[in-house]
């Protein structure tokens, strides 16, 4: 039985090539239907892909800042931290406090620095690097460590001051550099810094002993309060919930939702416009394909006839437009991703000084290009399989005798 | 086997096909017919007169409109009773009863255009997975085609094209051979010389052989029985009936 397939798989590709003029012209009016179309998901893709990765990507889009200066205690942030759909929250103090001055070795100046607070999972820095931690371990950003000529290892030497009992007192702090912040992070000179730390500098500000650094003071801090906090969402479609539910309860925040609503109704929209494009496309696409498979067998009636005199079955019978009809859908999907394939190198060759260096405003990937062939192979199948089984059921006697 | 001695091939009792078009009606009529193993049958008729709706018949690939009785028989398959393959629509296994036992010649064409000459002749042997042995070569030798064995069919004139539908349809030696005019496409010269060869290479293989022909004259030298039929012609000329037996 398989025997009969086999023979029947090789006569249709004997046919096939043998009328090579023919199926170079079904191959180009396939190709000719489905290049643009993979162009044109191609363009979709690349360019709503782009503007969502450049959201995605980065974190200062799902920040979440509160506006102004509040007060807010430790259980309320851990609260906020077990919540689904936020990423990151460390609480901050007072901008006054978080000030550090700085100095290394290797530059010889005081520089002072933006304390942040931070953590591990901080979506400013990297996560393969190490994060602050402890007293003594900061992460620089990549403007600070230039300035102070310091790389990740080195050590540098913070020192602050406060008018303590009526006298200036200053303390000095010694610190270890245990990451550079990537430099698309954060911009200013800063330095990340555990919370633990963040509270020490503070509660040395105000005067309170921190036993852990050995610096002297009243009273040690116990119920303590935080002015605001840095907040990330889990992702941009978190954001504008996150919002709305700071503003129910009465704290005003200020996010990015306004640019990502507007990328995502840029991205509903040119996806309704392709998909519109994409069906009529499609719609023409199929047709053409149907159509010329159905008249490839129409005109093979009479072959097709002689195969069934000499004694095929109906299922070899169908397998033959099946067969040609899968080696018209893989060459014509093969030319039209080389179609593909030159007009997005034009299309991003062209636009490439506007765009950064990584972004491709036309693109596709391998699952595309598996999708257009499936869907090419599909309809092909399906016409081929329609048009045998009506050649199947003409009358050999028929089929044989057309002029 | 009840009704049929074994050597009958074909055993056609009341077998009718009707075909009208315009208005104009054809009837082929088949009261009686018995055609038995090895015979040599010749159709001899003018044309239109229903030759080839009879070859059809015979061959499984035109669908009797009224089959009160028409059984094939051959070797060891025993006998099938074709008028109800035809009525259950089994084309399958009409079409494997054509594979296993029957040749076929066409008045023209009917060579597949993209197989070579070897491969067009080859071409039943291999659907019954017969061994690839000298069986193409000898026919050949024997039409004169050895030169064109590796050509494909449009480089070969009207009557080699013949020689080879002849070739093909003997190769799997098929217990019967029907032709419908092989030889009407060339001229009567080349006519004599391929009819004589293809009936002098189905009698030396023994094998069962019906052809339509209109030359009835060189027919009879090679020693053809003749199908008796006679057409009627209705006085309005709208229909034409033709009725066979033997
Ligand atoms: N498909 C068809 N539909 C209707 N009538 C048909 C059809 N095919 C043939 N006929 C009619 O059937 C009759 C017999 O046709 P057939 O082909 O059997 O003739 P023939 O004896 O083989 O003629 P020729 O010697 O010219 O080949 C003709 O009168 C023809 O008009
Ligand atoms: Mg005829």
């Amino acid at each position: 039985m398989l025997r009969q397939q086999r023979h029947s798989l090789a006569l249709a590709s004997r046919d096939y090539f043998h009328e090579w003029r023919i199926s170079i012209c079904f191959v180009l009016a396939l190709a000719a239907v489905l290049g643009p179309m993979l162009v044109l998901f191609g363009l979709k893709f690349g360019i709503v892909g782009a503007m969502v990765e450049e959201l995605v990507e980065d974190p200062l889009k799902r920040e979440v800042r509160p506006v102004g200066s509040g007060r807010y205690d430790r259980a309320w942030i851990d609260r906020l931290r077990k919540r689904e759909d936020v990423d990151f929250i460390v609480p901050r103090i007072r901008s006054i406090a978080s000030t550090l001055s700085v100095s290394s070795e290797q530059a010889g100046r005081i520089l002072q620095f933006e304390v942040i607070p931070s953590a591990p999972g901080d979506p400013l820095l990297d996560p393969q690097r190490p994060a602050p931690s402890g007293l003594d371990k900061v992460v620089l950003s990549a403007s600070a460590a230039k300035k102070l000529q310091v790389a990740a290892g080195d050590r540098v030497e913070g020192s602050l001051l406060r008018q303590y009992n009526g006298r200036r007192e200053r303390v000095s702090l010694p610190l270890q550099v245990a990451a550079i912040a990537p430099a698309t992070a954060f911009s200013r000179d800063g330095l990340f810094a555990s919370v633990a730390l963040v509270e020490a500098l503070e509660d040395f500000r105000d005067g309170h002993a921190v036993p852990a650094l050995d610096w002297e003071g009243v009273t040690v801090v116990r119920d303590r309060h935080y002015t605001g906090f840095r907040l990330y969402a889990r992702s941009i479609y978190d954001v504008a919930a996150l919002q709305d539910s700071f503003e129910r309860s009465g704290i005003d925040v200020r996010t990015r939702a306004a640019d990502i609503e507007s990328v995502r109704r840029m991205d509903r929209t040119l996806s309704a416009i392709y998909w519109a494009i994409a069906l009529i496309g499609l719609g023409g696409f199929s047709l053409s394909l149907g159509a010329s498979l159905w008249a490839n067998v129409d005109r093979k009636r009479r072959e097709l006839s002689v195969l069934r005199l000499v004694g095929f079955h109906t299922g070899e019978i169908i397998l033959f437009p099946v067969v040609q009809g899968l080696y018209t859908a893989f060459f014509g999907w093969a030319l039209a991703c080389g179609i593909y394939g030159a007009a997005a190198w034009s299309i991003n060759f062209m636009l490439a000084p506007q765009l950064e260096s990584t972004q491709k405003i036309c693109r596709l990937l391998p699952e595309h290009y598996a999708a257009a062939l499936a869907i090419t192979a599909g309809a092909s199948m399906l016409a081929a399989i329609l048009a045998g089984i009506r050649a199947a059921r003409v009358e050999p006697s028929e089929g044989l005798r057309e002029i | 086997m009840p009704a049929s001695t074994p050597e009958t091939i074909y055993q056609l009792k009341d077998v009718a096909k009707t075909r009208s078009s315009n208005g104009y009606t054809f009837g082929l009529r088949v009261p009686s017919l018995r055609i038995c193993r090895g015979e040599k049958i010749a159709l001899i008729g003018e044309s239109g007169c229903g030759k080839s709706t009879l070859l059809d018949l015979l061959a499984f690939i035109l669908q009797p409109s009224d089959a009160g009785d028409f059984s094939f028989c051959a070797g060891a398959a025993g006998t099938v009773d074709i008028g109800a393959a035809w009525r259950r629509q089994k084309r399958n296994r009409l079409a494997a009863l054509r594979k296993a036992h029957m040749g076929y010649v066409m008045q023209t064409g009917g060579l597949l255009p993209y197989l070579n000459i070897y491969d067009n002749i080859n071409l039943s042997r291999r659907m019954l997975g017969m061994p690839a042995d000298d069986t193409v070569e000898n026919l050949a030798r024997e039409l004169g085609l050895v030169r064109h064995l590796h050509k494909l069919p449009d480089a070969l004139s009207t009557g080699e094209r013949q020689r080879v539908a002849i070739g093909r349809a003997l190769a799997h030696r098929p217990a019967i051979i029907i032709a419908d005019e092989p030889t009407a496409s060339v001229d009567p010269f080349a006519a004599e010389k391929i009819m004589s060869l293809f009936i002098g290479m189905v009698e030396e293989r023994n094998i069962t052989v019906i052809v339509a022909s209109h030359a009835w004259r060189h027919i009879k030298q090679l020693g053809l029985r003749r199908l008796a039929h006679h057409t009627r012609r209705s006085a309005d000329g709208r229909m034409i009936e033709t009725v066979v037996s033997g």
